[in-house]
């Protein structure tokens, strides 16, 4: 739909002119070196979360992680397809989109196809599908900027909306992300951490049940490394979920939540 | 709210109005109780107010015409509260967060480089679309795009492109060689009625938010952007751009929908009013109050010109009343 008749032109976003790549993978790779944000390595962003944000939804959250803003509605329990076939429990669907203006470049949104599917992965766990049979509830996310652990961000969302919807969950599932770079472990890294890094690693977890719903690994890791990271992660997505049920208590009351994690 | 069975939906209602603390006159409640016990259906008298709503809506609406109020507690002619907050996506040039009760805008602008049309060397490009992600209605499904959004990205790319709101000329860079291409984005992210006036605010809050980076042309004819501490290095580009870094708004247009039904109007309806009595009437006026769009898409109510004057009167105020609200939240901006 562009302003003039005719194809919309070729366009392209101005880059930064001084291409000098600030030697970066050689930063990272340091022992010590200053996060572009000034955290340490083991602090996570500050977390603000709302549940109610979407007046038309059945439940709904807003969580912001930095600059990683996210929008979770949760529809349903609602009848399902028709195409579907007969089922005595409930049915989980999930859709993840991104906004065209969430990443530095234009429509540049990642695969949602898969974030979707690993949303799903995450959340069905935990929820007593038991509990609305024949029918299905919808979990649509939208990230309306994507600031460095989009997904980890979108999972806890979704089970804030989730219980804001009031759909029976055996426990909130929160979810943490680290990232490998160089010595270095760094918990809830920014996109630029994320792609300089060695490898990744993911926990959505319930953590009043000590219990891991997904864990995510990629690229080259030590054992004691792996160890290292579960602690990390699994002492964040605790913190994480403290701050969940104390937004979701204070929904009740009136008013939203800020806390350092 | 919930209420015993077996009160006359007449007392029921009358409670309603009452405990919103708007309807003033023992008189007026007097009336309504003898009204609705008159002309009610075989139903009414035992059956509460929420399944009266549902199972008969319209009838629902009128009652709450004749006394002049809405089923929200708002006078007929009376606009929910309005809320802007501008810059909200840090990753974009300009970006804006409209609120209109519970409808929820987000509009947001990325810039990016074209080479201009042969035919009009010295001008950029705004680039409008419109989009309902499903998170913002139950009606909207993945992969089953609304129905309205496409017409609405339509009447918002005409309003602003024909308002004569932003000079197309300001975005040019180099003349023939390269120009701004403005990305305008709007998402709606809670669906409760009067998308467009919404959409509309938020586009033109993204706007008035826009910041223009600094850029310069390199060797090869690209255009490469500015960085502040670049500027004291010898390879130092000489900017294109440096005096312009916010567009001029010629003037703003804002707009007011109204749904008209009988001989009422209705200011700014929700989705459940939309849905109910389906005229909808949309007018956009400029800074100067001049008429920049009408629409009237169809629907059961004829409009008279006498109700269009109303309509147009009704946008003349609401215009006032958004500019305030626009001017509010630039000059917060400045503040911070």
């Amino acid at each position: 739909m562009a302003g003039k008749g005719g194809a919309t032109p070729a366009t392209y976003a101005p880059s930064p002119s001084t291409k000098k790549d600030k030697k970066k993978p050689s930063t990272f790779a340091d022992a010590d070196w200053v996060r572009p944000d000034g955290r340490s390595f083991h602090q996570c962003r500050p977390a603000f979360l709302k549940t109610a944000a979407v007046n038309s939804a059945s439940g709904s959250a807003y969580a912001e992680f930095g600059s990683t803003k996210v929008i979770v509605s949760v529809f349903g329990p609602r009848e399902s397809k028709k195409a579907m076939m007969y089922s005595d429990v409930g049915r989980l669907n999930c859709n993840v989109s991104y906004t065209t203006f969430a990443t530095p470049i234009r429509g540049q949104g990642a695969d949602s196809k898969e974030v979707s599917s690993v949303l799903h992965k995450a959340l069905e766990g935990a929820i007593i599908l038991e509990s609305f049979p024949k029918t299905t509830v919808d979990v649509f996310a939208l990230v309306l900027e994507s600031g460095g652990s989009d997904l980890p961000v979108i999972i806890s969302c979704a089970s804030l909306a989730l219980a804001d919807a009031g759909i029976m969950l055996y426990d909130l599932i929160t979810s943490v992300s680290v990232s490998c770079l160089g010595k270095n472990l760094v918990i809830d890294p920014l996109p630029e951490e994320e792609s300089n890094q060695d490898g990744s690693f993911m926990i959505a977890c319930m953590p009043s049940r000590d219990e891991i719903t997904q864990l995510t690994l990629t690229g080259e890791w030590s054992t004691p490394k792996i160890n290292e990271a579960t602690q990390l992660c699994l002492d964040a997505c605790k913190k994480l979920g403290k701050i969940m049920r104390s937004c979701l208590k204070e929904a009740v009351s009136g008013g939203s939540q800020e806390e350092e994690l | 709210m919930c209420w015993a069975l077996g009160f006359s939906l007449g007392y029921l209602l009358c409670f309603d109005i009452c405990q919103r603390r708007i309807c003033g006159s023992v008189h007026q409640r007097v009336r309504l109780v003898s009204m609705a016990s008159a002309s009610g259906s075989d139903f009414s008298s035992e059956m509460e107010v929420d399944a009266f709503r549902r199972l008969f809506p319209l009838h629902f609406h009128e009652r709450h015409l004749l006394e002049s109020i809405r089923p929200d507690g708002r006078p007929l002619r009376k606009a929910r509260d309005t809320t802007v907050a501008l810059g909200a996506v840090t990753s974009a040039n300009g970006s804006a967060l409209a609120k209109i009760g519970c409808t929820t805008m987000l509009a947001a602008i990325k810039l990016e480089v074209m080479t201009p049309a042969v035919e009009s060397p010295d001008e950029g490009c705004i680039a409008i679309d419109f989009h309902m992600p499903p998170i913002c209605s139950p009606i909207v499904r993945p992969g089953r795009p609304a129905e309205v959004a496409p017409v609405v990205a339509k009447q918002l790319s005409d309003t602003i492109l024909s308002s004569g709101m932003v000079g197309l000329k300001e975005l040019s860079l180099v003349s023939g060689k390269a120009a701004w291409m403005a990305y305008l984005d709007i998402y709606c992210l809670d669906a409760d009625g009067s998308l467009f006036d919404a959409a509309l605010l938020s586009a033109v809050a993204a706007l008035s938010h826009l910041q223009i980076p600094i850029v310069s042309l390199n060797e090869e004819g690209r255009v490469v952007l500015c960085s502040e501490d670049s500027e004291g290095e010898k390879f130092a580009k000489v900017p294109v751009n440096k005096e312009k870094r916010k567009l001029t708004l010629n003037t703003i247009p804002f707009s007011l929908t109204c749904v008209l039904h009988k001989n009422y109007i209705l200011a700014d309806p929700t989705a459940e009013e939309e849905s109910i009595m389906d005229t909808l009437l949309t007018v956009v006026l400029d800074s100067s109050s001049q008429l920049v769009s009408l629409y009237k898409p169809g629907g059961p109510a004829l409009a008279h010109t006498s109700v269009i004057q109303d309509c147009v009167a009704l946008t003349r105020q609401r215009r006032k009343e958004v500019q305030k609200v626009l001017d509010e939240a630039i000059s917060d901006m400045e503040v911070d």
